[in-house]
This record gives structure tokens, sequence and C-alpha cells, in this order.
């Protein structure tokens, strides 16, 4: 399978999250309210050469997806890099019903999935029999909306990763990846603040040709255990393995670009994700990951 | 204590998974043990995670061997679960509200001191590292002498009417927002500036919740003249995540702070605190340490990790069941004060 690309452009901007001001985050929502302002930005982002996206299958991506597939005749050919699932929407029901109670939602209720506790012979008893079936049905469910979209790789959402990862549950990174690459026909990633625990756990487990994605900033900022073990596994992985997307190379607005992409263009890494949505940001970070290789 | 520390988690909703992931990752520790009532969540959680599961306390407490529990159940039942804890000689960690009232967490916490047990309640705010800073220069008197403050909080947690049938529905099961969310801001008052004298002028308001109060705010007098609000309200659509704000005044200046950030107004240049005349501004990016795995925001590691630094090195702990008990004193009072003035309003 192709590499991946260098330069991705990621969607944090577009949907109010801001790690350092929920002012600005707000901000950033009003001005994001139309869709004709997010391809404004896309825009912005071919126009300085960009040609691969990363999208979260949140309550706004589908209309996001539908009108570029409307007008992919007027657009350049798109890499697709979408992360799953959107974490929000599992967490508000969990918040209002209970783990329990958010699991019987989801698989009798949730229309996306279509009247999942009807597919699943025998419903929430089965769940606790075989929770992968549940968990390939949802990743189903949320990657519909990109159907006949260059999908190349398939990410997992931090907090899902992470939680996982935690908990030890090796069959669900199994399962996902042989799920993603026979299904989709593309490569299965995982997003994760702990990039050499979940590297380390992935040799261990035997599952390879991932694409990890994680942040990579010179101040360690969402970078577990720490900066030190973080540039040790990067220096020591081999892309042919695992590549890594680097994430947060600004440490949420900490680091000036210039001295942050001098930074990230030094590490192994074979690609970056970032966000922006002016025109001269835009511009100048695909010129500083781009400068070295 | 250089052997691997065994704990056991009893409840697996949304905060005992979080707590099983985080500490299951921490170097030396491992879950060994899961109690829940739900046939499902025990059935993935032995099949997926590999660890023993049981479906209700006493079981687990009579088969395993075990170092530590962290105890994440609705605080209605704590106090009883809590006394065989401590009975079994198990350091316990326990999420917050803790208990339902102040004289059982004061039993409750002397149980827990007497046998020399590690108890921490799971008050994340003070872990979190901007608020740490703001108590760091509080205390050295950034500001100078304090004599206002606000204690905030916002979520859109409740934002419409939901079934209130769960055990969040009710304060006998400690549900409502005092409870579950300004319990937040009474123990960062609480960690900033110590317990008040008088708690007065409470009201509590119903926006969507039909049992219980989703508004709560109130006025906290020190005999030392020092004075402070609350304000807490989680059917607040307009913010997107929790969010915990505090507000100081104080006579060299103003300090205001969320967990991303803090601004600091000074009056006058300060050398030893290396600050400028008028705004300055520290974010998160230049406090924060690290923390050895992350899951779902470095607070919420970084107690665990204290957790068991307790254990092994006997340190004292930053957020201890008798922190807890005096946050549930205040909350006590909210609600007296609350009926009271109540009473003379009908």
């Amino acid at each position: 399978m192709a590499p991946i690309d260098r330069v991705v452009f990621g969607d944090n901007q577009f949907f109010g999250i801001n790690h350092m001001s929920q002012d600005k985050a707000q901000a950033m929502t009003e001005r994001f309210l139309h869709i004709d302002s997010i391809f404004d930005v896309y825009q912005m982002a071919f126009d300085s050469g960009v040609r691969a996206v990363m999208l979260n299958s949140n309550d706004r991506a589908a209309a996001i997806c539908d009108r570029f597939r409307a007008e992919a005749s007027c657009l350049p050919a798109i890499s697709w890099y979408p992360s799953i699932p959107y974490p929000h929407k599992y967490a508000s029901l969990v918040a209002e019903k209970g783990l329990v109670g958010a699991l019987n939602d989801v698989v009798f209720h949730d229309s996306a999935l279509g009247g999942l506790g009807r597919i699943l012979q025998g419903g929430i008893a089965f769940v606790s029999r075989d929770g992968m079936q549940l968990m390939r049905t949802l990743v189903d469910a949320e990657m519909a909306m990109f159907k006949s979209l260059d999908v190349r790789v398939i990410f997992v959402q931090n907090i899902v990763t992470d939680l996982l990862l935690g908990l030890g549950v090796k069959d669900f990174f199994a399962d996902y990846c042989e799920h993603v690459r026979r299904k989709y026909q593309a490569k299965p990633g995982f997003i994760t603040q702990n990039l050499p625990a979940l590297r380390e756990a992935l040799i261990a487990w035997g599952i390879r040709d991932v694409v990890i994605c994680a942040p990579v900033n010179k101040i360690g900022y969402l970078m577990s255990p720490d900066l030190d073990t973080c540039e040790r596994a990067t220096r020591d992985n081999d892309p042919a393995d695992y590549e890594i997307m680097a994430m947060s190379t600004l440490a949420s607005g900490a680091l000036p670009a210039i001295e942050a992409y001098d930074y990230v263009n030094a590490q192994n890494i074979q690609s970056v994700v970032f966000g922006a949505s002016s025109r001269a940001n835009i511009e100048q970070t695909v010129r500083l990951i781009s400068e070295r290789r | 204590m250089s052997t691997e520390i065994r704990v056991g988690i009893i409840g697996a909703g949304r905060m005992g998974l979080t707590h099983h992931s985080i500490i299951n990752a921490l170097p030396g520790v491992s879950v060994t043990a899961v109690v829940d009532p739900s046939r499902i969540m025990t059935a993935l959680i032995a099949k997926y995670c590999g660890v023993r599961t049981y479906g209700d306390h006493q079981a687990m407490l009579a088969r395993e061997q075990l170092d530590a529990v962290l105890l994440c159940t609705p605080p209605a039942a704590n106090a009883e679960i809590l006394e065989q804890l401590a009975a079994h000689g198990l350091h316990t960690f326990v999420e917050k509200p803790f208990l339902l009232n102040a004289p059982s967490a004061i039993t409750i916490a002397r149980r827990f001191a007497d046998a020399g047990l590690v108890n921490q309640v799971g008050y994340v705010n003070r872990f979190n590292a901007v608020f740490t800073e703001a108590k760091r220069l509080l205390d050295a008197g950034v500001i100078g002498d304090v004599i206002r403050f606000r204690s905030e909080m916002f979520s859109p947690t409740i934002t419409r009417e939901t079934d209130e049938s769960g055990w969040r529905g009710t304060h006998a099961n400690g549900g409502g927002a005092v409870y579950e969310m300004a319990a937040h801001s009474i123990d960062l008052i609480d960690y900033l500036f110590g317990q008040p004298d008088v708690v007065t002028g409470t009201w509590m308001s119903s926006v969507f919740s039909r049992q219980v109060e989703d508004i709560v705010s109130s006025t906290l007098l020190y005999r030392d003249g020092r004075a402070g609000q609350l304000y807490v309200n989680w059917s607040d659509t307009s913010y997107r995540k929790p969010t915990n704000k505090i507000e100081v005044f104080g006579r060299e200046g103003r300090l205001l702070a969320d967990q991303h950030g803090m601004k600091i107004y000074r009056s006058t240049e300060s050398d030893a605190f290396e600050l400028k005349v008028g705004w300055n501004t520290i974010y998160i990016t230049d406090v924060f340490e690290s923390v050895p795995f992350y899951v779902r925001g470095m607070e919420f590691t970084a107690q665990l990790d204290h957790f068991i630094a307790c254990i092994r090195e006997r340190r004292p702990n930053r957020c201890s069941f008798t922190d807890g008990a005096a946050t549930l004193g205040v909350i006590d009072r909210l609600f007296a004060d609350f009926a009271a003035t109540r009473g003379v309003l009908n």
C-alpha cells in the first residue's frame, strides 16, 4: 500500500475544538456555522498544495462529505483520513443513561445503525459474548458517510484508543485492524497520547503496518509518559512497521510555527496533520513541513 | 513497597472504566478484579480485559488478595462498602462526592486514618496544573491579601427533560447539580481558601430536572472578612465541556483561572513573581507536568498516580477523606440554608 501523505489537513478548527481557550473555540464555531466558510478554508489548503484530509465522523461531517462528492469534478483528487467515532455522541448518551443504558440504546434504538439489535441475533446478550461484532457494526455505521471517497487510513480517536489500551483489550486492536483492511482496503490507524505504550503493545501483540498519530512537539505537551521516551520510541521506530503522523505540533499554540516545525522535521516521523484557518498560516505551515524530509 | 500493587474496582460505569484504564497502565500496578451489578459489563470485562469479575463487593473481598480499591459507585451505598474496605485493610480511592453528608464522612475518615490506610476522594481539580499553580501563587501572595473570590462551574450536562429513574434523579442517591458538580467548585474553595464560616443566601433552580436542582448559587463568608460567591449551572449549553472557573480579587491584583490557563492582573510590577503591571497570562502549556499514561486529561492520571505514590511512600494525601468531609460539610449547609430561605419565601 502507498505511503501516507506527508501533509494532512485536520478539522479541529472547524468544530470549536481549542484545548487552550473556550472563547477562541466559540469564535471558531460561529465562523464555521455555514459549510461555505469551511470550504473556503479547504480551498486555501488545496491552493497550498494539500491533497489529504483528516475528518472526524461528527454530526457535521456527513454534510461535508456530501459536498466533496458533489463537487468532486472541481476539486483536486483528495486522500481521506477519517477518524472515528465521534466521541461526544456516545459521551452524552453515557452521561444520561449510564454505560449499560447507552449500550442498550445503541444496540436497539440508534437509527443510524438501522436496528442493530435485530441484526445481532439475541441483541444485548449476544453483545456480551461477542463485543467485536458490535465494534465492527459501529465502525461500519460511522464509516457510512465516507462512502466512495478515497479512504487511505481509518483512525480510531484517542479517547477510545487510549481507554482500550489501558484496559489491555488486545482483541479490539487486532479485530479492528483486520476489519479495516478487509472491508475498506485501508490502513488501520490509531490516534494516541501514549505513543511509546501503544507501539510497545502493538509489537507485543504482533500487529504491524499500522499508522500511529500522536502529539509531537518540543515541549512534550500531551506526550505521555514524557518527551524523552516519546523521542526514543520515534527514533527507534521502523516506518515499515508503524508510520507516524505528528499532531499537536504547535502544542495548542504554545510554540511559534518556525520553531515548532524545526523540531518536528528533525524527528523520524512520516506525516504531519495540522489545522489552520487563515491562508497565511496554511501556506506557511505547508511550506515549513515540506522544507525538509 | 516494590511489589506490584493489586487493585480492585467497584463500579464499572464511566468513571470506573476510565480509572481502570489509567491505573492499570501505571508502572507496577494492575487491576485484578472488577465488581459491577450489570452482567453485560462483567461479561465484557472478564472476556476482554482478562480480570476476574463479581456481581457484588462482598464476593470480591472474600476471594481476592488486594492492596487497594477504587470505589466508583453512586454515593448512597458507599458508607457500608467503605466500612468493609477499612475492615479488610484496603487503601481506598473513592469518587466524589464520597458520601451524602458530613457526619458519616467524618466517621469514615476517622476509621481510615486510625487504620493507617491511604484514603483519597476524586476531586480532580486538585491535580490540575493550573489550579495547583494558582494555589501556590495565591499562598505566596501573588495578588496580596485575598478579599473576594468567585468559584463557578458550567457544563452542558442536563440540557433537556430526561428520564429520572436512574440514581441521578434524586438527592437520596447522590443526584443533582450540588452533589455531582458543585462539589467540585466547593472543593476548589476549600483547597484554595479553606472552609467558610457562614453559608448564606443559597438558591437552587430547576431548569430541566424535576426532582433535583440544575443551578445552585450561594454566598460564603469567613470570620476574617473574606467573602466568596459560588455559582454552578449544569444546564448551560454555551459551554462545550465542564469548566471550572475561579476569580480572586486581592489588595494587589486579580487572578482568573480555569483548567486551561490563568490570567493575573497586577496593580504594580512584581520582581518576586516576575509579573508586569497589568495582565499576565500563564497557559497550561507553561505549567503542565507529563503523566505516565493519558486517557482523558492529565489531572485524572495525576490523581491516581498520587494515590499509588501515597501507598508506596506513605506520603500525606492531597485530597483525603477529611477533605472530602469538609466539602460535604458545606453541601449540608447549602441544603439547610436553601430550605430555610425557601421557608421564608413560602
